[in-house]
């Protein structure tokens, strides 16, 4: 991909922070590979992109806790290295991360001082000094925030409020960044923490806003940056832009359709979803997979993607409505019936949901299907001959690269152990198989193979159900995708209308701005 | 080299400290008939320890296994003094201990409760269910004659509590190593999300776990009973700590960081020849209690130390 000239009408020379070609690699994987990012002093900037454009990552060299391989860092002109959590800190930088650090029996007050120097009188904690300060604070950013009670009987948004406080109390700030700050917030609340971020920038701090609500990007900021595979791909004034050129940056793909089949239109549906209520709203969803078919699961983070392949793996009961498998119920939260009736899964976060870590490969292979190493039928003795046969079988016919059945997984590469997550279903005639994030972390050869896998389940007969952040990989393998934004289905896109700019506009659609669209 | 360090060190340990013993007091220590004696000395701790083992398989604590033990001899001893044929009342203090396994068991699992703070209140409720049975004191008297021979006497020159250790210790061998309830077991002790999405049961497996603790931490309480012909409603006080002393130290043994059978057996062998050792040497007991604590602490530095050289 060459990359795009951006274009950067925001003047340096104005600039309180600069990022010049930032670049950070992962072992293999680019994070960040040539980054640009120019924030204006008590400007309100929107940092957007998809999943894994690397937002998170330039944020972390922000806050010290990542130190880039190349690119320079300017503050107020001058070159910096930010060396630490507490360096950054000193420049003046206060970042507000998704899941919020408050100790929920605390108050606003005894939350804001954490880590803070406490005023003191003589040996003691100066309690009225700390509401003073903070009541101060509260006064200019948001008046009605209750100071008193336990931060754990708050909303989410008053949570945020907390934490905008804290950021602003010791020495000054200068820069605040907000981490998809609104996005379990009540339109309601998420109007007053606006009012909170507008007030600060008229006081001077400047605010990096990475949010997914493109509506209120446009509303509230003045200037942006957008990402795209670690690299500035565009930015300038929100005033001359809008949405669409927003998602047209993000996605600045070639149009193309992917190389994904439809299943014959005769073939029989295997997995029938029928309004089953998931998510903190309770929407009801319903879809049908058909044998053959891989549907495409796409939602930014948090859009409820996992939890709604968990739920219809059984990993939590649903509450409503109906799953079937093969015209057979699904009863709710039960992993074990599943399994049996032949659905299969590969979880999103190999290390914590998908490998038991402490046991052998041979182990982790059998653990799903332990009837089939019996010494004979019916008898529940183990047989380590068989979980050896069992485990050179998936050696082989995934191609697995390792030593001894008897070694941890975790003696393996990415690639590798995602394999043996999908070798546990070796054997078994399977009917549906989930898919979490099939190929993350692996590396282009395994990738591949992964792909291979996949359609080789589907050819098979298989109904696979594949949540992706990975928009060539969605593209690759299936022909129809359903998209999720704020725990609804915003779009199902097929045929010419599949293409990355429209799955990416869907999945930046905000309730209150959803239209119809098939 | 490492590795057999690894996986033989604490074996080594062992044939180390009956050696050093046999050389310090050849008369007494290294005789065969003190060996062999060992082994029953060691069999409520190894049996106990068993128990502990299974539950740590699941990566949890039962911490109401003293008290279980307390409640299986003064239960065995209140049933006979209400006329009880022994071999009931001996069923009948098993399933009652079965009972507080499964209780403790579904509590931890189904709402993912700390096992530790689980099973501290159910070993207080127990403690509390054995001193109302007992009214606080030592029972004695009414104990069958066929009841105490299950831990008294000599068969083939063995006595009959190491036939105890033998039988219990190849039961749970087998069922954790070769039977797949083991291999349930252990997969939820080494990642519960990872073996849940794996379609492992915590439920039921959890229970089984807990269930088999108690079961076994019930025998030893009888066997303590019919070995002394008494119950005391604190008798089982001494065994929690020696038991999961001898896990921890069987941990570093075998298999790296998992609990094993062969491993715990190991364990309390260390903890019964130091202290049959020490005693024999004339050393008092607070200082054996001094220089356990210190093995223990040896045998987990050196296996951290060499898991971290790696």
């Amino acid at each position: 991909m060459t990359k795009p000239e951006p274009d950067l009408t925001l003047r340096a020379d104005h600039a309180f922070l600069t990022l010049r070609g930032l670049k950070k690699h992962f072992g293999g994987a680019k994070a960040l590979d040539g980054a640009d990012l120019v924030v204006e002093a008590g400007s309100v900037h929107s940092l957007v992109g998809e999943n894994g454009a690397g937002k998170s990552t330039l944020i972390k060299t922000l806050s010290g806790l990542i130190v880039p391989d190349a690119g320079e860092i300017l503050v107020d002109g001058l070159p910096v290295t930010i060396a630490g959590v507490q360096h950054a800190e000193s420049l003046g930088f206060r970042f507000i991360h998704q899941e919020l650090s408050l100790v929920p029996y605390f108050t606003a007050v005894e939350n804001a001082f954490i880590g803070r120097p406490y005023p003191r009188k003589g040996p003691f904690i100066d309690r009225a000094a700390m509401r003073r300060t903070i009541e101060e604070t509260a006064r200019s950013i948001a008046p009605d925030l209750p100071l008193d009670i336990p931060v754990g009987q708050m909303t989410t948004g008053q949570k945020q409020l907390v934490e905008i406080i804290r950021a602003l109390i010791g020495a000054p700030a200068r820069l605040i960044v907000m981490d998809e700050p609104t996005a379990s917030l009540s339109d309601g609340e998420a109007a007053r923490l606006h009012e909170a971020v507008k007030k600060m920038s008229d006081k001077g701090v400047a605010v990096i806003f990475i949010s997914h609500r493109l509506d209120e990007v446009m509303q509230i900021c003045d200037s942006f940056t957008v990402l795209r595979s670690g690299c500035t791909v565009g930015a300038g004034r929100i005033a001359e832009t809008d949405r669409a050129g927003l998602v047209h940056l993000m996605s600045g793909r070639e149009e193309v359709r992917g190389a994904a089949q439809m299943p014959a239109p005769d073939s029989p549906v295997v997995l029938r979803v029928r309004d089953v209520p998931y998510g903190s709203r309770g929407t009801q969803v319903s879809f049908d997979i058909r044998a053959g078919e891989i549907l495409g699961l796409y939602g930014l983070v948090g859009a409820g993607r996992s939890s709604l392949m968990k739920l219809i793996w059984g990993a939590q009961p649903h509450a409503g409505g109906q799953i079937e498998l093969d015209g057979k119920v699904l009863r709710a939260g039960r992993i074990s019936d599943r399994i049996a009736k032949g659905a299969a899964y590969v979880p999103e976060d190999r290390r914590n949901e998908g490998l038991i870590t402490s046991r052998s490969i041979a182990d982790n292979l059998a653990v799903s299907q332990l009837p089939k190493v019996r010494h004979q039928a019916g008898m529940p003795w183990t047989s380590r001959r068989k979980m050896v046969e069992r485990s050179e079988a998936v050696q082989s016919t995934l191609s697995v690269k390792m030593g001894s059945p008897w070694d941890g997984p975790l003696t393996l590469s990415g690639g590798n152990q995602q394999k043996l997550l999908f070798g546990r279903w070796f054997g078994q005639a399977t009917r549906l198989l989930i898919l979490d994030e099939p190929s993350r972390g692996v590396d282009v050869g395994a990738k591949a193979e992964i792909h291979a896998l996949a359609r080789r389940f589907a050819a098979q007969g298989a109904a696979v159900l594949m949540t992706t952040s990975d928009m060539d990989e969605l593209m690759a393998l299936s022909a129809r995708v359903l998209v999720l934004a704020s725990g609804e289905i915003t779009a199902e896109l097929t045929g010419d209308s599949l293409t990355p700019t429209r799955v990416i506009d869907a999945a930046f659609q905000h309730q209150t701005e959803k239209e119809t669209q098939v | 080299m490492t590795t057999f360090v690894r996986r033989y060190g604490t074996l080594v340990a062992l044939v180390a400290i009956i050696a050093a013993f046999s050389i310090a007091s050849p008369q007494a220590f290294g005789t065969a008939s003190n060996l062999i004696n060992i082994t029953q000395q060691m069999t409520l701790l190894a049996i106990v320890a068993i128990g502990a083992t299974v539950v740590m398989a699941v990566g949890e604590f039962d911490l109401s296994t003293a008290s279980v033990v307390s409640f299986g001899g003064i239960f065995s001893v209140f049933l006979f003094k209400l006329g009880v044929p022994a071999p009931l009342a001996c069923l009948a203090v098993l399933a009652a201990a079965g009972v507080f396994g499964a209780v403790s068991g579904f509590i931890v699992a189904r709402f993912e409760v700390l096992s530790f703070i689980t099973t501290l209140a159910v070993g207080t409720i127990i403690g509390g269910i054995t001193f109302w049975l007992s009214n606080g004191a030592t029972l004695f008297g009414d104990i069958p004659a066929g009841f105490r021979d299950l831990a008294r006497g000599k068969s083939f020159g063995i006595p009959i509590l190491t036939f105890w250790l033998i039988g219990v210790a190849i039961m749970a061998w087998l069922v954790l190593d070769k039977i797949e309830i083991g291999r349930r077991l252990y997969a939820i002790g080494g990642n519960r999300e990872a073996a849940r999405l794996a379609g492992v049961r915590i439920v039921s497996n959890t229970m089984v776990a807990f269930i088999a603790s108690a079961v076994l931490a019930a025998l030893v309480g009888m066997l303590l009973t019919a070995r002394i012909g008494s119950a005391s409603p604190t008798g089982g006080g001494g065994f929690l700590l020696s038991a999961y002393a001898a896990v921890f130290l069987g941990m570093t043994a075998f298999r790296e960081g998992e609990a094993n059978v062969p491993g715990t057996l190991v364990g309390a062998a260390i903890i019964a020849v130091v202290g049959n050792g020490l005693t024999i040497l004339g050393v008092s007991t607070f200082m054996q209690d001094i220089i356990t604590g210190l093995i223990i602490l040896a045998a987990v530095l050196v296996r951290r130390t060499g898991a971290q050289g790696r």
